[in-house]
């Protein structure tokens, strides 16, 4: 299928292009705000995706980004190192944690594991918030966490040029998973998903397969957790919560498990609703709720797949031959 | 065959999808009315979902009924203008990042000068990241200490806070209620319980008490059997459930009773009078000394805040707590101050705030705390200390601040 | 540390150690049958609690009449839910969680909606204290705690020994299997979802007078039932039973040793350290 390679390059030109141009449109610091926000939770979506592609509800995902974000405040407010250096320490970080949690969770599969990672994130949360009060902050957070230095004579102070830094970050990732989803790691991952126990009679090492998919992903949420850490300035370990962490989940699920281009969608949409609804309180809940449910019961494979059906309805529209349904970009 | 109907299964429901997710991203435009020709919009955060849902949703009640009052009187008149008031409140769901967010969105699509409105400390400190560059006068009822400071010029407390109230409250105890030497306190696991629990304990400290207890549980906490067995064993003449709310407070009482404790009670934190006794029911309750509880049926209170606790509870249906009439008064405070700047700018606004005492439901106002926090940014008013009397909260004594005296 | 003071927060942490496992119970049975965890699980509980407080705090019934009622209640909002957006996610689990959480949203927002946002009071509906060898429980708990023993006893007795209850354990065993045996599996579902979600209502009843009644107050519960299950084993009553006392016992005892908001870490290091050692939880079968 020659879709299959065109469809990467397509869709990380369409990102890189759509990231690019909207410092050109608007320096909004709220709009900036937002599409910063985006990015840094496409960076986590897509790193979650990983490992929801090999069949598990990771609960304790959004823990790594707490450990990312803790690890490098701590690194550069205590020991003084500089952003760039703890950007790569803080990821490294939580990966290295990420190897025994990972072990220890993956033992255990279906709802014992969803459960499992849930019980990780709320001892991470819990630890956060009530031991080592004077490292953590404790109950009442970290504050005055300084804003990236200088690098290579940039300045790293204003909305748009802390925009451009995730932006570049969110790329690397996107075009690193996006190769990974359609290389032999991605199609493995399938694989293991739709079938475990053939998968491992193939041969395949299901085992170290999903702990490198754990340990992938925290190190991206690592990454994202620094860069949050030094772009809010203040940290709050409920910021690493349930509440944030099923956000996440929604955000991949409504966009759709089932292609790398899911989470992309789920997210900027998620996100710009949310924002759009902000003021109607506890309304905006009981709309998403009902939005939620709508969606999973008409579009059970997510936005990505209405993008698919659309396509169809229009090439028939068009009078051509339905062609091959291909979960991709929405053109 | 004639139709494919899977196919067209398919189709209905991509539609009906798509409809859903437009027609959600069609209600947040719609909410965006259209803008009148002077209008001062102002700005209210809060967690205003959720299990904190009772803090957010009277601090947008007392700024909804302060606007209110001022447009149905014709509007704000600031120097030659008028102004009718606009609030735009958004939830933040209690989440510091959330918190950012909301006050981005405030300060800058709204274009926003004044933030009247926030609980919870943590979020606090991240929307003063937002608000304190951009110079927008920020009041909250958030009790961290480090929300005040010469750093955040621009931040105000428009409620007294463990500060101002531990030690004149515990003063007071000593001097009426010189049987009570050790007292036990609890209190939520977070920036305001544990700030509240550091204020108490220093004020009891400094008046020769002994602090017999001085613990957290974690907020949501329903059962306190556990954490009171540990308490009432160090056996406390009285028990301060100090920054607990309402709810929460309530449970503690009634289970300490339970657990046969029959000591002096206290609530430094008090909010809610009327929850505190529907939950705890009356035997607990019986003799909770708050210096914070504001009852606005009491005979005692001003004519302004029994109006307005009549008013709240017929357009809400729920009695009004501490920080709904406390973020009334902000939106009078800051509202007043407009006028005497004859300036919506927010240094002019802080130059008059900080000129001279204010008129409110509390009573005489100023702005004070410098010896705490090193800025004059704390709302002072007469502390009231009223203890509850078989389910009813009657004011036993006023305490008024240094800074009033003079 | 008197001997007596340990044995209190023993009592303490088994005191309602069975209202909880009456959720977890709730919260199993379904995902036996259906193979979904359902989020909104606790947003039944609440739901039952303000059943209680309608009727027997406002309106003045008896509180077992009212009990009784709020479990029905909630149970033919279960089969309601069950009919309208479970039925077809059955061992979806991705689909089932973002389903459930839209549902938990709907209803928690509705209830702050429809019943205002601060904490409702229940007034008890039994006084005074048992003091036995210096041990205090209040006659409320002891009452609550019967109750909950009681339902546990009728839920085991109802999938033992009538035919729906058979039925359900077979749909539990083997779906297919029990679809060749001529098992109305659709119906079945809704009358497992229904019982289960009767389940949390019926603790939720129970608990309203101890606790009050606030939109947000079924997180807790829930999170408590996710332990207990886990540590006592997925579609297990005994072990649903083992590991509600057992998550009881660690968090009474673990509240005398160390602050008692750090005690909440304890229940979540069990369900690692079970999980580690075995796998499908202490009772839990293959």
């Amino acid at each position: 299928m020659e879709r299959r390679a065109a469809a990467p390059v397509a869709g990380v030109g369409l990102i890189a292009l759509a990231a690019a141009t909207l410092p050109l449109i608007t320096r909004d610091s709220y709009y900036l705000d937002v599409a910063t926000t985006i990015l840094m939770n496409l960076t986590l979506t897509m790193s979650f995706r990983l490992q929801v592609s090999t069949g598990q509800i990771n609960m304790a995902h959004i823990s790594f980004m707490g450990i990312g974000a803790y690890a490098s405040a701590l690194l550069v407010t205590r020991v003084g190192l500089s952003f760039w250096a703890t950007l790569w320490l803080g990821a490294l970080v939580a990966a290295l944690l990420a190897v025994p949690i990972g072990s220890v969770a993956l033992r255990v599969s279906g709802p014992y594991y969803f459960l499992i990672t849930f019980a990780f994130s709320e001892v991470v949360r819990l630890f956060f918030n009530n031991f080592f009060e004077g490292l953590f902050g404790g109950p009442s957070g970290l504050v005055g966490i300084p804003k990236p230095g200088r690098l290579l004579g940039l300045v790293f102070d204003g909305k748009p040029a802390l925009y451009g830094l995730m932006a570049v970050l969110c790329l690397i990732v996107v075009v690193a998973l996006v190769r990974l989803d359609y290389s032999r790691f991605g199609l493995t991952a399938g694989a293991i998903r739709q079938a475990d126990l053939v998968a491992e009679t193939l041969g395949v090492n299901v085992f170290r397969y999903k702990l490198t998919a754990f340990v992938l992903g925290s190190f991206v949420a690592g990454l994202a957790g620094v860069f949050f850490a030094h772009f809010r300035q203040v940290l709050h370990s409920s910021d690493f919560g349930l509440e944030p962490m099923v956000l996440l989940v929604v955000f991949t699920v409504i966009g759709g498990t089932g292609s790398v281009w899911g989470p992309v969608i789920g997210t900027i949409v998620m996100t710009l609703a949310s924002e759009l609804l902000r003021e109607l309180h506890h309304y905006e809940i009981l709309v998403f709720g009902a939005v939620l449910i709508l969606t999973m019961l008409f579009a059970p494979e997510g936005l990505v797949a209405l993008s698919g059906a659309a396509r169809r309805r229009l090439r028939r529209l068009r009078g051509r031959a339905p062609a091959q349904a291909g979960a991709g970009l929405a053109p | 065959m004639f139709f494919n109907e899977e196919e067209a299964t398919m189709r209905i429901r991509a539609s009906i999808a798509t409809v859903a997710m437009v027609a959600l991203v069609a209600a947040g435009t719609a909410t965006r009315g259209a803008a009148q020709d002077k209008t001062l919009t102002i700005g209210v955060l809060g967690p205003l979902s959720g299990g904190a849902a009772s803090y957010g949703v009277e601090l947008v009640r007392g700024a909804e009924m302060r606007a209110d009052e001022i447009n149905k009187a014709g509007g704000l008149k600031v120097g030659n203008d008028v102004y009718h008031i606009k609030l735009v409140s958004y939830d933040h769901k209690a989440l510091a990042a959330d918190a950012a967010t909301a006050a981005n969105k405030l300060v800058f699509q709204d274009k926003v000068k004044f933030i009247i409105g926030n609980a919870v400390g943590a979020t606090c400190n991240a929307v003063q990241t937002v608000t304190e560059p951009e110079k927008v006068l920020f009041s909250f009822v958030c009790w961290g200490t480090s929300n005040l400071g010469p750093d955040k010029p621009y931040s105000f407390r428009a409620m007294l806070s463990q500060w101002e109230v531990a030690e004149p409250f515990y003063r007071w105890v000593k001097e009426k209620h010189s049987a009570v030497k050790r007292v036990a306190l609890i209190s939520p696991n977070d920036t305001s319980g544990k700030d509240t629990n550091t204020a108490v304990v220093k004020a009891l400290k400094g008046l020769g008490f002994e602090v017999a207890a001085d613990e957290y549980y974690e907020r949501g906490t329903k059962d306190f059997y556990p954490i009171l067995t540990k308490i009432l064993a160090t056996k406390p003449d009285m028990l301060d459930v100090a920054a607990a709310p309402a709810g929460e407070g309530g449970l503690i009482l009634k289970q300490a009773r339970e657990l046969g404790f029959k000591g002096a009670k206290g609530w430094t934190a008090g909010t809610n009078p009327f929850t505190i006794i529907g939950v705890a029911g009356k035997e607990a309750a019986e003799g909770v000394w708050s210096p914070t509880n504001i009852n606005v049926k009491s005979d005692f209170v001003s004519p302004t805040v029994r109006r307005f606790g009549e008013e709240y509870e017929k357009r809400y249906k729920e009695v009004p707590g501490v920080i709904a009439v406390a973020n009334y008064a902000a939106f009078d405070v800051f509202t007043k101050a407009m006028q005497d700047a004859r300036s919506l700018d927010t240094d002019k606004v802080l130059a008059a705030l900080t000129q001279k005492p204010f008129d409110t439901v509390w009573g005489k106002l100023v702005l004070g705390g410098r010896e705490t926090y090193g800025i004059d940014r704390q709302f002072l008013y007469p502390l009231v200390i009223s203890e509850i009397r078989d389910g009813k909260v009657v004011d036993i004594a006023q305490v008024l601040p240094a800074a009033l005296k003079k | 540390m008197s001997s007596e003071l340990l044995v209190q927060a023993l009592l303490n942490g088994f005191g309602l150690a069975m209202v909880y496992v009456l959720v977890a119970l709730g919260l199993t049975l379904i995902f036996s049958i259906l193979e979904i965890i359902n989020f909104a699980h606790g947003e039944f509980y609440m739901l039952g609690g303000y059943v209680t407080y309608y009727v027997y705090a406002l309106s003045g019934l008896n509180y077992f009449a009212t009990l009784v009622l709020a479990i029905l209640t909630v149970g033919v909002a279960g089969v309601v839910a069950e009919r309208l957006i479970f039925h077809d996610l059955r061992g979806k689990a991705l689909n089932a969680f973002i389903v459930s959480l839209g549902l938990l949203w709907v209803m928690q927002a509705g209830a702050q909606l429809a019943f205002g946002v601060l904490d409702k009071p229940v007034p008890s509906a039994f006084s005074g204290v048992v003091r036995v060898l210096g041990l205090v429980m209040s006659v409320e708990r002891l009452v609550v705690t019967l109750s909950a023993i009681v339902l546990i006893v009728a839920l085991y007795l109802f999938l033992r020994l009538s035919r729906p209850g058979r039925a359900m354990r077979a749909v539990a065993q083997d779906p297919d299997a029990a679809a060749l045996q001529g098992v109305n599996i659709d119906a079945v579902s809704a009358l497992g979802f229904g019982v289960g979600c009767a389940l949390a209502g019926g603790a939720g009843g129970l608990l309203a007078p101890l606790f009050a009644v606030s939109p947000a107050m079924g997180a807790l519960p829930v999170v408590k039932a996710f332990i207990i299950i886990i540590v006592g084993g997925m579609g297990s009553l005994p072990g649903a039973v083992l590991g509600g006392l057992l998550l009881g016992g660690v968090e009474g005892l673990g509240a005398l040793f160390m602050g008692s908001a750090a005690v909440n870490i304890l229940g979540f290091l069990m369900v690692i350290v079970v999980l580690l050692v075995r796998p499908r939880g202490l009772v839990g079968g293959a």
